[in-house]
């Protein structure tokens, strides 16, 4: 099984005087309930038109999955240079959650329960550009139409 | 005004055959209101976590970490929710795994809150307020 892990660290010299943050936390990617490492890698860079909304990444029927939930995790990072009329809202199905503009990233262990908790993106302003990475549990194959 | 500098690393040498190794930053302006590391012990009702108020359409970005533990020392394998005010999920934590996403309610009086799935956890989290689009 691979072994991915994700480290993330937050500071400021200047969020508190006399006190510089220092944040630090590291995970290794494993399937859900169980400590095997996760062996389905997506990634890749996506220019969207403003106004449309866009599904990302699989459904929770096309990924195995035990346990409390299907184990996913998500990096998204909106690559566009613009100002902060440029934005992507991002969500899970029809309810919105927050925005990444110009250069901003975000990383969370998706939720991936049913098909109606799929990631959406929206692009804000004129087309946005991201680059992403889904780092998921087993896909199914689905059946070819005939 | 103050900068956050946040900074994800993601690194597998064996889950393909060209090594995945990449880091990136952002560099956010912080206004108020902000809540540096914390903790908090989260149980099993959301409505009892809340970690995030309710902020109308504010920018945030938020940091969660499930500790692994109980209480700092005792060790603990349940998950632990990430959950909208309302109970809409987004997101479930194992021990030691964390959270890094933006959070405004677009309009929506509704905030972030924290569930166990079962038993106490320790959860260390922190909100900080983006000047952008303010």
């Amino acid at each position: 099984m691979a072994t991915t892990t994700a480290t993330l660290s937050i500071s400021s010299p200047n969020l508190m005087p006399g006190s510089p943050l220092s944040i630090s936390a590291s995970a290794t990617l494993t399937k859900a309930g169980v400590t095997d490492g996760l062996t389905q890698l997506e990634s890749g860079v996506i220019s969207m038109v403003t106004g449309t909304e866009y599904k990302l990444g699989p459904l929770a029927t096309e990924m195995a999955g035990d346990a409390h939930d299907i184990a996913s995790y998500i990096y998204i990072c909106n690559t566009t240079t613009e100002d902060a009329t440029y934005y992507i809202d991002w969500g899970i199905h029809e309810t919105m959650i927050g925005r990444l503009y110009a250069g901003d990233w975000m990383f969370i262990p998706w939720n991936a329960s049913d098909d109606s908790a799929e990631i959406e993106v929206e692009p804000q302003g004129g087309t946005n550009t991201i680059e992403y990475a889904f780092f998921n549990s087993d896909f199914i194959l689905t059946t070819a139409a005939s | 005004m103050p900068k956050l500098i946040p900074t994800l690393t993601l690194y597998s040498s064996d889950n393909t055959s060209d090594q995945l190794s990449f880091s990136i930053s952002d560099q956010l302006t912080v206004i108020a209101p902000s809540v540096n590391l914390s903790n908090i012990i989260v149980d099993t009702t959301g409505a009892n976590n809340i970690i995030v108020p309710a902020n109308d359409n504010k920018q945030t970005w938020v940091y969660v970490k499930h500790t692994g533990t109980t209480n700092g020392s005792t060790a603990t394998a349940q998950h632990c929710d990430v959950e909208l005010t309302g109970n809409t999920a987004v997101g479930t934590l194992k021990p030691g795994e964390f959270f890094w996403f933006p959070f405004c309610g677009n309009g929506a009086s509704v905030g972030v809150q924290l569930q166990s799935v079962g038993g106490a956890i320790q959860v260390e989290y922190g909100y900080w307020s983006d000047s952008t689009a303010q």
